[in-house]
């Protein structure tokens, strides 16, 4: 549950003030309302991106060369949707202040900064410069067969729908029994097109328990992956709350998840296997893309909010790759800290222990230090174990975590 | 473009007050379906629906069977659609998403806070239902799947650009763009021929029967994407409208669809307009749902979310069924106020703000203005009239259209084909 957005937004619907200048100014160029992206960090990111990228790419594997040029046009389409997204990040963030979409900055409450409004919900320029991204390269995809495009027709479909599903949430917050069934529903496209096995293979230690080597589960698989996908938007939506984290970690992952595939892709003689993983790829990288540009203004100290929009879209798209590449198992490894924190939040998501509305940290204006709280969230267990920090440096460590 | 929406909304930001009484129960902030008015309107659509699927035609057992199950579904889908509105409307509400209904201002209901962008409601129940049907459809092949995502995600697509212009009203330049991203799903996977078939009587001026447009069709289909999204979008403004002229074309479509399904013996052919049925059926079901509640008087408002929505899928039917020229001819009416509309739309005549007619309070009449619309040339035409007989007369003429297309496809079938 996105925990500190619209702090009082839905109470104090009055127009946004400094949008418009009608009356003071006779001037018709608005100000820009956010700050300028914090495009440093993003380079340095990016150079330690891409020395790993690079390396597996060109020198450590051979790959065949028509699954190379894809693998890069790829990564130049993804390339053009950073700048794009980082473009209309602004242009959007007027839009949505225009309408009250935008939320206080609750871990800056008693500061100045504590009254400005952010924008919400920017996650959708996010999901739609990466549909347009994602629909567009499969004209550059030579290699695709009428599977391939089914298979990525449905993924593109639950990404959209998810995306739809999502933006809908920002908009009229829907309560939060509604939202746990959303993923469900947008990841059926995905059920219903999923071609692929659905069997499993037993660990070699289990087999003489289990008496079998390969267990085909049938429907069971595909509840598994319906349930995968409302896990992964979820557990994003809840492992947030500091400024940056929840950009950040998909960031984290689905830089992971790319070095996963390059290496798969090496290290494999399957064509099939490759192709599985090359899908991933052709997914991950305008993930990452757009992810960057979005977090380049999200990273502390926040000019936009990312909303529930963006925690779902992120979610779905990783849960799709997981699932239609076939590694959801490692999927389910690089999100251990999200596994971590749903864990520890569970007694109070089940009512077991008193759920607050919001379960961030406390926040002290004088210091400008964040205290661990009782609440049962990885941020609130990093702070009573490491004392208090700032913002900033708890959210660093914490991605350094993941 | 959606002309009687947010008349005062963004300056009046207040909270809405009906949504909870002194007992803490909300009470419904929107008035009860019109069902009696859309059990009149499937009796007289099941008539010919029933007698082409059943008696007139010989039509395979295993396309009987997905057609009647997708109607079957079709049916939830109406049920669905209609328990929904409602909630979604406090919702709706709740978040200031609503608009003033000007064509009763200076009545009481003039100060009513009519909630928008249902059309939300309809689109997602509607994709929830195709993406489920694909279950059902055991005679699909690869092609057949590849084909149906990608309408989907185009579907999807455009009612999320339709739903983000709702919620932050993007300036109209970009709506012009917004449904050519939206049909980019479509384009891509169109794997069908790019052919025209010339018709007979000019295949000596241009010396072949069939002209293979290549790039300059898939053009063409990314063109008719945008023309009935925003076609559908002007010719607007009265309660109704929208959603009426959506059933009225959708109903055509599959009395169409059923026609060439029975009058054919081509396989890939009778899989085309199946595939058209697929997707006209929760249309038309949804739509009516909601027609029930935005006929006259509009209880909600469908906002360009559902004008995208539909014009889109009616653009994706006809694309991916092969029968596009027949979808214009049922466009006619939204043909003719697009030219209409033209001097004011390309700026070489003054473009006001709205372009409705003008309400009189005291005898409840409109008045046709000059503005360049095919509301306001009725009116000019036939004199003051009710908003209410105005948009039935409308839906008439919209109706007559379609028919005439019949009549004429009949006359000229094997002149022109």
């Amino acid at each position: 549950m996105a925990a500190r957005k619209r702090a009082l937004a839905t109470t104090d619907a009055t127009k946004p003030e400094p949008t418009t200048n009608a009356q003071d100014q006779p001037a018709t160029t608005t100000d820009p309302p956010i700050a300028p992206p914090k495009s440093g960090l993003i380079l340095k990111l990016c150079l330690i991106f891409s020395l790993p990228y690079f390396y597996l790419i060109f020198y450590q594997y051979k790959i065949e060369s028509e699954l190379k040029r894809s693998i890069l046009i790829n990564a130049g389409v993804s390339l053009a949707g950073f700048f794009l997204t980082q473009k209309i990040i602004p242009v959007a963030s007027r839009y949505v202040l225009r309408r009250n979409l935008f939320g206080f900055d609750i871990n800056k409450k008693g500061t100045p900064q504590g009254t400005v409004k952010v924008p919400e919900s920017l996650g959708i320029v996010v999901g739609i410069v990466f549909l347009v991204l994602a629909i567009l390269f499969q004209y550059f995809n030579f290699t695709a067969d009428s599977i391939w495009l089914v298979e990525y027709n449905a993924a593109l479909s639950s990404i959209c729908f998810m995306i739809l599903l999502g933006f809908v949430d920002d908009v009229l917050d829907v309560p939060w029994r509604v939202k746990l069934l959303l993923p469900s529903i947008a990841a059926l496209p995905l059920l219903m097109a999923y071609a692929g096995h659905t069997t499993i293979i037993i660990p070699k230690p289990l087999i003489p328990y289990v008496g079998l080597k390969v267990w085909d589960l049938g429907w069971m698989y595909k509840l598994y992956m319906g349930l995968l996908a409302v896990f992964c938007t979820n557990s994003i939506n809840i492992h947030a709350g500091l400024n940056g984290l929840e950009v950040g970690q998909t960031v984290v992952i689905a830089f992971a998840i790319l070095i996963h595939n390059l290496m798969q892709i090496g290290a494999s003689a399957d064509p099939e296997y490759k192709q599985a993983h090359a899908f991933s790829i052709y997914l991950v990288q305008p993930l990452l893309a757009t992810s960057l540009a979005l977090f380049s203004y999200n990273w502390y100290p926040s000019s936009v909010f990312v909303g529930d929009t963006y925690t779902y879209f992120a979610g779905m798209t990783m849960a799709v790759v997981g699932i239609l590449g076939h590694f959801s198992e490692t999927l389910l490894i690089f999100f251990a800290p999200q596994v971590l924190n749903f864990l520890l939040s569970v007694p109070q998501l089940f009512g077991f222990v008193k759920c607050p509305r919001h379960r961030l940290p406390r926040f002290d204006p004088q210091t400008g230090l964040l205290t661990g709280t009782n609440d049962g969230t990885l941020v609130n267990f990093f702070l009573r174990l490491f004392g208090k920090m700032s913002e900033k440096s708890l959210c660093a460590k914490l991605l350094i975590v993941q």
